[in-house]
């Protein structure tokens, strides 16, 4: 049976241990720096900084391999594309007919796919070292409500267990004759009896659980009490207000020109 | 204007639960569409059967949610769909091709990362059209059949279910009729 | 002595519905009763519950007359979530009842304590007591969809008793699970019989109600059609028309026992042996 979804990775690492807040705060910071940092050398700066943080959480191998499938064609395509389109273009570099490639576009391009490295660097650092049912219990305990936390919880969980479904709905509409292969119209017929039964048993169980759900006390509105502790520190606290100040800090200085 | 009384904020149990149910219908959509080697996403219609179902707040936040989880950023798109399967499709690529190009144009310099529709960009940028007009005709190009689909989909779906899930989770009717029969919504 | 139910010409209809699913009933049990309710499909057997819980017509919607109190107050008066701090409804599926957002047995039970705001401390020792109720500590780190169909019915069953509910209503808790299991949810229930909770139980093993329920009340077309002990409520036609005949009694029936019949497995062996 599928369990939650998650990227969690098993590890004991500082990150590992470390509150959730601190490395969601971390994860946003790593962005924003990333987008509002004029220049490449300090794009990549935070790139090595995630890959720094990533190697010691002991995840650098697994983030480069999920990556790659990601960021190869996205940079690629960046590229190719801005170099060719971009309004600032001037400087050609490689004439292809009608068309040609550009050094501005190029640097606009490799730049822009640098920053999406980077977002998807501090994704991935957050995803591998966080349980999603961490994050949502530290949210609960700062005042999210208990409903909406339920929401998180159960979206993690009911994710893959309707895609096992998808698959034995498949199996046995297939059993029963139904075309799955062939040319794209008959493909596309198989498209609703594929997925109507899905939405059906869905919908039985959504009312089910719901009325088990409020039998069991949910959505009362009351102070949700803390379930387990889950470590905190003022390092962590400080370190949540430092970088936050820090992006502040960024968007002040490009906005004044500073940068 | 009673229509407006759609978009009041009402969510009871019923509708939470019904959140994450649209979130999987989403994704086993998008799986089952990728077994079939379907050429579109159709990775939303759970969101918008959420919102035929449940009204704009169900379907929104369910939208939000999957965004949230497949892209990895955070993407506002907000669906909200009145009745009429054509008003769904053309709001749903309004909102999506609309919300989509500010995200684009700030962080893939207004690619919209399908190719298809990144040559569109390139044959108008050079045509010399404004960045932002390129970025939304991509996005659009791209979210034109997708959307048109999907809102067929879910509507096809919402027809085929019995007519008391209808009645059930129908989060958006106004209160109390005038026999004093309480409508769901009220719980 | 304040009755734990009490209805009286209560009627429930659900919404875009023409007919009345309930009614009129009027019903009265008391503290530490244990009764059984049998009767066809749609006879109202599971409105019954939903109406005594709250959820028909908070949940539903639909239009619900007459009175129907629990614990002395209408149910109109306090909503679903709050009345389940005193009774309890199981489901008949095992896993649509599980709230679907926790990932152990032991978190699942801690749900209903929590979302009452319970201190910690307290959590857990209503989550032990319950887990040893039902048996299932052994499994408690158990993720539970690795958990058997019967074994997820005594979770859901944890679940509602870690409330300490005095008021138990199960609607067909049995009809999914295998002997074993069954046998297993019974015994849970023959303690908490004994313990004084109150419980309402609607099942189809005729032959399981008249051996553990000392009343029984017999239910068709939405009405009442008999209330008293097994051994008369099976005797009467009516019921055994719509509602059907305890094996035991239908074995001695073919022996050529005479009415009245008896419906458990004792008093069928004494019937056969005279």
């Amino acid at each position: 049976m599928a369990r939650g979804l998650s990227l969690y990775a098993e590890g004991s690492s500082p990150l590992h241990r470390a509150h959730p807040l601190t490395k969601a705060t971390l994860t946003l910071c790593a962005i924003g720096l990333a987008f509002i940092l004029p220049s490449w050398p300090l794009v990549l700066g935070v790139g090595v900084a995630l890959l720094s943080l990533l190697a010691a959480a002991g995840v650098l191998r697994r983030f480069l391999f999920v990556a790659a499938g990601l960021l190869v064609p996205i940079t690629l395509l960046l590229a190719l594309v801005q170099s060719l389109a971009n309004p600032h273009n001037q400087t050609v570099i490689l004439p292809l007919g009608p068309l040609a490639v550009h050094r501005e576009g190029l640097y606009i391009g490799l730049l822009a796919a640098l920053r999406i490295a980077d977002l998807v660097a501090a994704t991935f650092l957050f995803s591998f070292t966080t349980r999603p049912a961490d994050l949502a219990e530290a949210l609960m305990q700062r005042g999210l409500s208990p409903r909406f936390g339920y929401v998180i919880q159960s979206a993690l969980q009911i994710i893959p267990q309707s895609l096992e479904t998808a698959d034995r709905i498949r199996d046995a509409q297939r059993a029963r004759g139904l075309e799955t292969e062939g040319p794209l119209p008959r493909r596309a017929r198989a498209f609703i009896p594929l997925l109507l039964p899905l939405v059906l048993s869905a919908l039985v169980a959504t009312q089910e659980r719901a009325m088990a759900l409020e039998v069991r006390g949910f959505g009362l509105k009351v102070g949700r009490l803390a379930r387990y502790r889950i470590p905190d520190s003022l390092g962590q606290r400080v370190l949540r207000w430092g970088l936050a100040l820090a992006v502040v800090a960024a968007l002040a200085a490009r906005l004044r020109g500073w940068l | 204007m009673a229509w407006l009384s759609a978009f009041k904020f009402r969510l009871n149990t019923l509708g939470i639960v019904l959140i994450p149910v649209c979130i999987a219908i989403d994704w086993a959509g998008h799986a089952i569409a990728s077994g079939l080697r379907l050429p579109l996403f159709l990775d939303s219609i759970g969101t918008i059967l959420g919102g035929i179902l449940a009204g704009p707040w169900v379907g929104g936040l369910a939208g939000f949610i999957t965004n949230l989880i497949s892209s990895g950023t955070i993407d506002p798109i907000w669906q909200r769909q009145p009745r009429g399967w054509i008003g769904i499709w053309i709001l749903c690529f309004l909102v999506a091709s609309i919300g989509s190009t500010p995200l684009n144009i700030g962080l893939y310099q207004g690619q919209s990362g399908i190719p298809f529709g990144d040559a569109i960009y390139t044959a108008l940028v050079n045509a010399h059209f404004p960045t932002w007009i390129a970025a939304y005709v991509d996005e659009a190009a791209v979210d034109l059949p997708d959307k048109l689909i999907t809102a067929l989909v879910a509507v096809l779906i919402y027809q085929g279910l019995p007519r008391r899930y209808r009645a059930l989770f129908r989060l958006y009717q106004p209160d109390d009729d005038a026999e004093g029969e309480r409508s769901p919504a009220r719980a | 002595m304040t009755p734990v139910i009490a209805m009286a010409a209560a009627r429930y209809r659900y919404p875009e519905t023409d007919h009345d699913a309930l009614g009129p009933v009027d019903l009265a049990i008391g503290p530490g009763e244990w009764v059984g309710v049998v009767g066809p499909t749609n006879a109202g057997k599971s409105t019954l519950c939903y109406v005594i819980i709250g959820l028909a017509p908070q949940f539903f919607g639909g239009r619900l007359r007459g009175e129907v109190s629990v614990f002395g107050s209408p149910t109109a008066s306090q909503p679903v979530n709050e009345r389940s701090r005193r009774a309890g409804l199981l489901f008949q599926n095992p896993f649509t009842q599980l709230s679907g957002a926790r990932e152990r047995v032991d978190e699942e039970v801690a749900f209903g304590p929590e979302a009452h705001g319970l201190p910690q401390a307290e959590v857990e020792e209503r989550v032990a007591e319950a887990l040893r109720l039902t048996g299932l500590q052994d499994l408690r780190a158990r993720h539970p969809l690795d958990l058997s169909g019967g074994q997820l019915q005594r979770l859901a069953l944890a679940a509602l008793l870690a409330m300490r509910p005095e008021l138990l209503l199960l609607d067909e808790p049995t009809s999914q699970l295998d002997p074993a299991g069954s046998r297993a949810l019974f015994d849970v229930l023959r303690g908490l019989h004994a313990a004084g909770t109150t419980i309402v139980m609607v099942e189809h093993r005729l032959e399981a109600v008249a051996a553990m329920c000392p009343r029984v009340i017999a239910l068709g077309e939405g009405r009442l059609l008999a209330d008293g002990a097994p051994a008369e409520v099976f005797n009467r036609p009516e019921v055994q028309a719509s509602a059907g005949i305890p094996a035991f009694a239908r074995l001695a029936a073919l022996v050529g026992k005479g009415p009245p019949l008896p419906v458990t497995f004792e008093s069928a062996v004494e019937a056969l042996r005279g």
